[in-house]
C-alpha cells in the first residue's frame, strides 16, 4: 500500500511538471488567443505548478 | 514583421519574469513556513530527547518525524505523556507544551512531552483560509515567534485524498479529508498512509514506554459543544471527572467532562485507551479563531479571541462557553494556555487517588500564574540561555545535548571554590575522597542503564567537571575516570 501510495503521490508531481511545461509552451507558441491578456494568464497559471514541482506548496 | 515578433516575445518574457517574481515571493513565504523552526529553552529537568522514528524508523527523514522530550526524575513512579500540536491550528496546545517544557520540574516519575505531534501539519496554513502563518509572544527580552499551522497533514506529504476515508481497523467511514487528520487516524498502521504511520508511531511510543496517563490537548470553536471539556476514555473517566469537578467546583475555571463515545473511531481519547494500557484524556479549550462566523482572521483574533460577529452569537447564548461582557468577549492566549497547563496538572493530581503506584509529581506554571503574568513571563531568551538548553522543533533528527552547564556548575564550582582554599594544603585528601564518593554514584547509573540511559549519561557528566578540576590538580583524579570507563 505504501508503494502504491508513493507511486500515486509522485505521479501527481510529474503531472504538475507536465502541465507546467505545457503552459510554458503555450505561453510562447500558440495559434489562437494571441492577446496580451492570455500571455498574462498563461504566465500566472504556471506559478502553482512550479511551486508544486519544487516541493514548496 | 520581425520587429513585431521580437516585441511579442519580449512581452511574453516579461510576463513570465513577472510570474516568476510572484512565484518567488509566494514561494518564499510557503518555504519559510514549511521549514521554520520554533525555538524552546528547555528546563534543566530534561534528561533525553527521543523521536517518533525511534519507534517507527520509516518516519526518519520525513516530515512525520518529531521530537519527544523526556523529563525523568529518576524516582520510580508513573509516566505522563503530554501532547501538543495534534492540530497545529490550535496553537495554545503547542504553546502550553513549550511553556511546560521551559519550566517543568519533576520530582517523581517521568514526563514525556511531544510539542508538535503532527509536525507535517505545522508546515502550512488551512487551505482556503487566509490567516497569518505565525503569532508572536511578547516577553521582557523580545518577541518569540510560533507557527499557526493546519489541521491536517500537508498535501506535500500525503496526496491525493481518497473520495472517502475508512478508519483502520474499525472500518468506519469518515469525512474524506480526515484521511490527513491525525486525530482520526488512530491507532494507525505501519503500512498505511503517511498520517496513519505517524499515528502508529505515537501508539508504538505509548505501548513501548508503557505510558500510564496520556493527555492530548486541543482547542475548539466556541460554538462547538465539546469545548472547555475533558473527553476521557472509560479507563480514565474517574480522573477526568474528579479534575473537572475540582476545577469547576473550586471556581478555578469551568471545565466539563464527557465520556469518549465507543463508536467515535480514530480519536486519541478512544484509540489510545483501546489499543494500549494508557489512561487516555483529551482536553479542549475555547479558540474563537477557528469559529466559522468570525470577521477578519488575524493574529489579534488568535491572541485575544475578540470578534464582533461572534459577540452577537455570544449575546444570544449560542456559544457553549462564556462569550459576553463578563469575559470581555475574549479568550486570550494566556487563558487558554493556562487552562491546558492546570487541566493537565489536575489530572496528575488525581491520578494517585485511583492508581497510587502510577503517581507522577511534576510542576509547571499554573492557570493563575499565566493569567496574571502572561505567556511571555514563562519563556526564556534563547540567545542568553545555555546552548544545551536550546532546542529547535523540526523534523530532522538531533540528539540530546546533555545536561546544562548551569545545572553542573553550581554543584561543581561551589566545592571547587571551597576545596582549593581549604584543601590545597591537603590536596590529596579530596582527591582521595572523591573517587570514594563517586564510586557508588558511578555504579548507580550502571545499574539503571537498562531502564534509562539518560541518568547514566547525566550523572557522571555532572561529576566530570569535578573530576577534571581534580585532574588538573592531582593525577589521583584520573582514577575515577578509569573506573567510570571500566563501569
Amino acid at each position: 500500500m505504501i508503494l502504491t501510495e508513493a507511486i500515486i503521490h509522485y505521479a501527481y508531481f510529474v503531472m504538475a511538471g507536465i502541465i507546467g511545461i505545457l503552459l510554458l509552451k503555450n505561453l510562447f507558441k500558440r495559434e489562437k488567443r494571441q492577446g496580451l491578456v492570455y500571455d498574462i494568464v498563461y504566465a500566472y497559471c504556471i506559478i502553482p505548478f512550479l511551486l508544486r514541482v519544487l516541493y514548496i506548496k | 514583421m520581425t520587429e513585431s515578433k521580437n516585441t511579442k516575445i519580449s512581452v511574453k518574457l516579461l510576463c513570465l519574469a513577472l510570474a516568476l517574481v510572484l512565484a518567488a515571493v509566494a514561494g518564499y513565504s510557503f518555504y519559510d513556513q514549511r521549514h521554520y523552526k520554533e525555538t524552546v529553552v528547555v528546563s534543566d529537568a530534561l534528561t533525553d530527547v527521543r523521536w517518533l522514528s525511534d519507534y517507527v524508523p520509516e518516519l526518519e527523514g520525513t516530515f512525520g518525524d518529531t521530537p519527544i522530550f523526556v523529563f525523568d526524575s529518576g524516582v520510580e513512579g508513573g509516566s505522563l505523556l503530554y501532547c501538543g500540536g495534534t492540530h497545529p491550528y490550535e496553537p495554545a496546545t503547542s504553546l502550553s507544551a513549550f511553556i511546560m517544557m521551559e519550566n517543568i520540574q519533576v520530582e517523581k516519575g517521568v514526563v514525556y512531552v511531544i510539542p508538535q505531534c503532527s509536525f507535517s501539519a505545522t508546515t502550512l496554513g488551512v487551505q482556503g483560509n487566509a490567516y497569518p502563518p505565525y503569532f508572536t509572544i511578547e516577553t521582557e527580552w523580545g518577541e518569540q515567534k510560533y507557527k499557526i499551522g493546519e489541521r491536517n497533514t500537508n498535501p506535500l506529504d500525503q496526496w491525493p485524498d481518497n473520495f472517502t476515508y475508512i478508519n483502520y481497523p474499525s472500518g468506519q467511514s469518515q469525512a474524506y479529508n480526515d484521511l490527513r487528520n491525525l486525530n482520526r487516524c488512530y491507532p494507525g498502521r505501519l503500512d498505511g498512509t503517511f498520517t496513519e504511520r505517524v499515528a502508529y508511531a505515537i501508539m508504538e511510543f505509548i505501548r513501548t514506554e508503557e505510558i500510564d496517563i496520556s493527555i492530548d490537548s486541543h482547542e475548539a470553536s466556541i460554538m462547538y459543544p465539546v469545548v472547555g471539556t475533558y473527553v476521557a476514555h472509560q479507563n480514565a473517566e474517574n480522573i477526568a471527572m474528579m479534575a473537572s469537578m475540582d476545577l469547576t467546583g473550586n471556581g478555578i475555571f469551568d471545565m466539563k467532562y464527557e465520556a469518549s463515545p465507543n463508536s467515535l473511531k480514530g480519536f486519541t481519547h478512544r484509540e489510545w485507551g483501546d489499543y494500549s494500557d494508557t489512561l487516555a484524556i483529551l482536553m479542549e479549550t475555547p479558540e474563537p479563531f477557528i469559529d466559522r462566523i468570525v470577521g477578519p482572521i488575524t493574529e489579534d483574533l488568535m491572541m485575544t479571541g475578540q470578534d464582533l460577529f461572534l459577540s452577537f452569537a455570544g449575546d444570544k447564548g449560542l456559544t457553549y462557553v462564556e462569550y459576553s461582557e463578563e469575559n470581555n468577549y475574549s479568550w486570550p492566549m494566556e487563558v487558554r494556555v493556562g487552562r491546558h497547563l492546570t487541566g493537565a496538572a489536575k489530572c496528575l493530581e488525581y491520578l494517585p487517588m485511583f492508581y497510587p503506584e502510577k503517581e507522577v509529581i511534576a510542576t509547571w506554571p499554573s492557570y493563575d500564574e499565566l493569567v496574571e503574568q502572561g505567556c511571555g513571563a514563562f519563556l526564556h531568551d534563547p540567545s542568553t540561555a545555555d546552548p544545551n538548553q536550546v532546542y529547535e522543533i523540526y523534523c530532522e533528527r538531533y540528539e540530546y545535548k546533555g545536561p546544562i552547564a548551569s545545572k553542573e556548575e553550581p554543584a561543581a564550582e561551589e566545592p571547587a571554590a571551597e576545596e582549593p582554599a581549604v584543601e590545597e594544603p591537603v590536596a590529596e585528601e579530596p582527591a582521595a575522597e572523591e573517587p570514594a564518593v563517586e564510586e557508588p554514584v558511578a555504579e548507580e547509573p550502571a545499574a539503571e542503564e537498562p531502564a534509562a540511559e539518560e541518568p547514566a549519561a547525566e550523572e557522571p557528566a555532572a561529576e566530570e567537571p569535578v573530576a577534571e578540576e581534580s585532574a588538573a590538580e592531582e593525577p589521583a583524579a584520573e582514577e575515577p575516570a578509569a573506573e567510570e570507563a571500566a563501569a
